[in-house]
């Protein structure tokens, strides 16, 4: 009789569950794996994209070829549709229900920008990731809505704190991570990075390590820009203030080059293929 | 008392910034519980009068009433000309005053009382326009009296006169008119607090409020000692009063004393202020005489054997 | 007629202002503080049209404190400067806007530098390495354009700081008291700006003798026990 307590989402089942919330996090864990790792230089994201195919036009979407950049220009690459550039300081990786997504994006944004506004600094890493979950709680608990079918990962520098890295979840939870993972396999993935985490890494070994464990958990042996987004949050060498990258198509698969992970022209033809976008169902909306 | 309650409104432009902090506010309240602090109104628990319905009500009060004499064509006279004074010492606290009411060069009545006699514990001093005075210190002692069923206890100097003073500054700039200063004895002791309709709120061991406080300082600070003893500190009280009344043609007729201790205050007496004046002449006349008697007198010492 | 100057040194700030208060030409008080601690290492002399001065001294108290639990750990003192000349900025287009000019001090944990800023009532805010507000403006700028240079260390800040004291004690005809804190890495302490060698005593005293956790102690709020 698990119905009874599904339509609306303030209402507790007897066993004291919220349905309509599971099931928001149960769509996050179908969605594209994103996954992120600390490190004391920076802090390195990768991400899977779940649209794709050959017939997807991308001529005029960001992340296409010619975007990606680096600081104040990092949000032209932050559209794909995984990555998104949320203040100078703070660069997000998201799984789950797309069109939610861009909402909870645009929240941040703005959230982001009344704080530069009174306070003249950029928002504190975790401020912003609370401003987000008290609006996702807000969601779980009054009626006739739905929750955000989102999960996101933050990573984000501030003056307090320095490099941080945080998940958050439909229901309003969030916790700070060395590494962690969100979306499909992510259970698998975080155990993979349980087992190769190591303190003190580099920023090259954590890019590394992101790209490794990606590569195990996604579908394909092979990697390539065709289905991955990537990006770091570091400090600029000279002005020590944040510095948020993300990587541009041809930047990504050099780098995946040099891993050996893949990032051949062959790579991306044989992702082209893949049998992802407007056919797959539910997988159109959720990424 | 609710029937008086439901008549006067809380004016229209309360605290300020509101607008400011709106999107904290509403976070809080929508989401949150009140927190206990349901029994208290949005603008600060604290209901009020009516304030003129017009755009800008503190523009047209300024416009119509002659506070502190800055606008003399107006049309709202307030009565100023008082000297009220109270000093912490040693043995509590002493209060007194003149009782003389004026409007303009008028004398309108020699027996107003200026001490308001808030609770058993709590005195207030009335400086400036009477009627604010008496209508907010009344309001306060109504305040008081709630906070004592409250929390099950007395209320201290420095809340009550907090409730005065934030009471006050909603009003600010809206005419009224008060000096005054908040006496009392609580678990902290003896306390005194000056409350004005400026909204300052001081903290002290003695301050005197009115046209002819100058002329009370002028003896009371001269006079002062922590360990005066109660004798000698209610005639510094009354000798400062009657100074006051002899030089501020606005302040005189009579002196109310009031000591604080302990246990509450005590009401001391109501002097005449002229007798006590020409009292004091006489008495000051006959000690220079002794004393001009006894240097003229042959000292023993200056005796050739 | 109030008078407050504060000044940068080099891993220091200095903040010093009078203890008059009263109404027009009549004294009432001449103890009563005027500096507000604003947070382990945040402070400020305020001064302008009296009630507005308290209550908004009081409101900026409350905002930082609430930031402070909300957040657990308070304001540094670049953002808390932009929110106060924000919130003034909007007070003076606001019907009832505060008459309230002050002096912000304070020491940033995360670069150990000291902060100064001078902002007045129509929400202007400069970062300045000296300043003062009131009567000090008259006198005591020229003693600390002359006097003041970069990197000072304690002992020198507090002898320009006296020098300034001690031009408005000589050159303005109202006396005042001064009350002076000096906020650095160890949080904020009271200096005893009128005695002959104040660093010294300072220097001698108890660390819990000086420090400042509240200048308006809350004592006289509510009673208890």
């Amino acid at each position: 009789m698990a119905r009874r307590y599904d339509s609306r989402t303030t209402i507790f089942s007897p066993e004291g569950r919220l349905f309509q919330v599971e099931y928001a996090m149960e769509a996050i864990s179908h969605a594209g794996t994103v996954l992120a790792v600390l490190s004391k230089e920076g802090i390195a994201m990768a991400a899977e994209k779940k649209v794709t195919g050959k017939l997807l036009d991308l001529s005029l979407a960001p992340g296409g070829e010619g975007m990606g950049g680096e600081g104040t220009e990092a949000w032209m690459g932050g559209g794909g549709e995984k990555i998104f550039l949320l203040n100078n300081n703070i660069l997000a990786g998201l799984a789950g229900i797309t069109s939610d997504a861009n909402s909870l994006v645009n929240f941040a944004r703005n959230s982001a920008q009344r704080h530069l506004f009174t306070y003249d600094e950029d928002i504190p890493v975790e401020m912003l990731v609370q401003r987000l979950c008290d609006m996702k709680q807000g969601y779980t608990q009054f009626g006739g809505l739905r929750p955000f079918g989102v999960a996101l990962l933050y990573m984000g520098w501030d003056p307090i704190y320095g490099f941080q890295l945080y998940q958050s979840d439909p229901s309003g939870n969030y916790s700070g991570w060395k590494a962690t993972c969100i979306g499909s396999n992510h259970s698998s993935a975080t155990s993979l990075l349980k087992q190769d985490y190591k303190e003190e890494l580099t920023l090259e070994e954590a890019k590394s390590l992101c790209l490794k464990v990606m590569s195990k958990t996604m579908d394909s042996t092979k990697l390539s820009s065709e289905k991955l987004e990537f990006a770091t949050m570091t400090l600029h060498p000279t002005s020590k203030q944040p510095l948020s990258k993300i990587y541009k198509p041809s930047e990504l698969d050099g780098l995946l080059r040099d891993l050996e992970l893949g990032g051949t022209e062959e790579d991306a033809v044989g992702a082209m293929e893949g049998t992802g976008g407007g056919g797959g169902g539910n997988v159109a909306i959720s990424t | 008392m609710n029937s008086v309650l439901t008549q006067i409104q809380p004016p229209a432009p309360h605290s300020r910034l509101e607008e400011q902090d709106e999107f904290e506010h509403t976070d809080a309240a929508a989401w949150g519980s009140m927190a206990g602090f349901g029994n208290l109104s949005r603008t600060g628990g604290i209901a009020g009068m009516s304030v003129p319905r017009v755009a800008d009500p503190t523009a047209f009060l300024d416009m119509h009433t002659d506070n502190m004499s800055s606008n003399p064509e107006a049309k709202i006279k307030i009565a100023h000309g008082t000297t009220t004074l109270a000093f912490k010492f040693q043995g509590g606290v002493i209060v007194a005053v003149d009782s003389r009411a004026t409007a303009g060069s008028y004398v309108a009545s020699g027996t107003v009382k200026k001490v308001i006699e808030i609770n058993k514990f709590l005195l207030g001093t009335m400086a400036g326009g009477a009627a604010d005075c008496q209508y907010w210190e009344t309001y306060l002692g109504m305040q008081c009296r709630l906070y004592e069923l409250r929390n099950k206890e007395r209320i201290s100097v420095a809340a009550a006169s907090k409730i005065l003073s934030n009471i006050v500054y909603q009003y600010k700039g809206m005419g009224l008119s008060m000096g005054t200063m908040v006496c009392g004895w609580d678990k902290t002791g003896p306390q005194i607090f000056y409350v004005d309709d400026d909204g300052q709120r001081l903290k002290g061991n003695l301050f005197s409020v009115g046209s002819g406080s100058t002329f009370a300082y002028g003896v009371l600070d001269q006079g002062y000692r922590w360990d005066l003893t109660d004798e000698e500190a209610q005639e510094l009280g009354r000798r400062s009063i009657i100074a006051a009344g002899h030089r501020d043609a606005y302040s005189g007729n009579t002196c109310n004393l009031y000591h604080v201790k302990e246990n509450g205050w005590d009401f001391i007496g109501n002097y005449d202020v002229n007798e006590l004046w020409y009292e004091y002449e006489a008495k000051k006349k006959a000690d220079r005489e002794t004393a001009t008697a006894a240097a003229a007198a042959p000292s023993p010492m200056a005796v050739e054997p | 007629m109030e008078c407050s100057f504060g000044l940068t040194g080099k891993d220091y700030v200095l903040l010093c202002s009078d203890m008059s208060a009263g109404r027009s030409i009549i004294r009432m008080k001449s103890d009563e503080n005027k500096i507000k601690t604003l947070g382990p290492h945040l402070a400020m002399a305020y001064g302008g049209e009296p009630g507005d001065t308290n209550n908004f001294a009081e409101y900026v108290e409350r905002n930082m404190r609430l930031y402070h639990i909300r957040n657990h750990y308070p304001l540094l003192p670049e953002p808390a400067s932009a929110w106060i000349r924000r919130t003034l900025a909007e007070s003076i287009r606001s019907r009832h806007p505060y008459s309230v000019n002050l002096l912000l001090a304070g020491y940033d944990t995360t670069t150990t530098k000291p902060h100064l800023y001078w902002i007045d009532y129509l929400g202007t805010k400069a970062v300045v390495p000296y300043a003062a507000h009131g009567m000090g403006v008259y006198v005591s700028l020229s003693t600390m354009d002359k006097w003041w240079f970069n990197d000072m260390n304690k002992r020198e800040g507090v002898e320009v700081l006296k020098k300034c004291v001690d031009e408005v004690k000589k050159r303005i005809t109202i006396n005042f008291n001064f009350n002076c804190i000096l906020i650095d890495k160890d949080g904020i302490h009271h200096i005893n700006i009128e005695s002959e060698d104040p660093i010294s005593e300072y220097e001698a005293a108890q660390p819990k003798d000086t420090v400042v956790e509240a200048p308006n102690p809350p004592l006289d709020v509510g009673v208890t026990a």
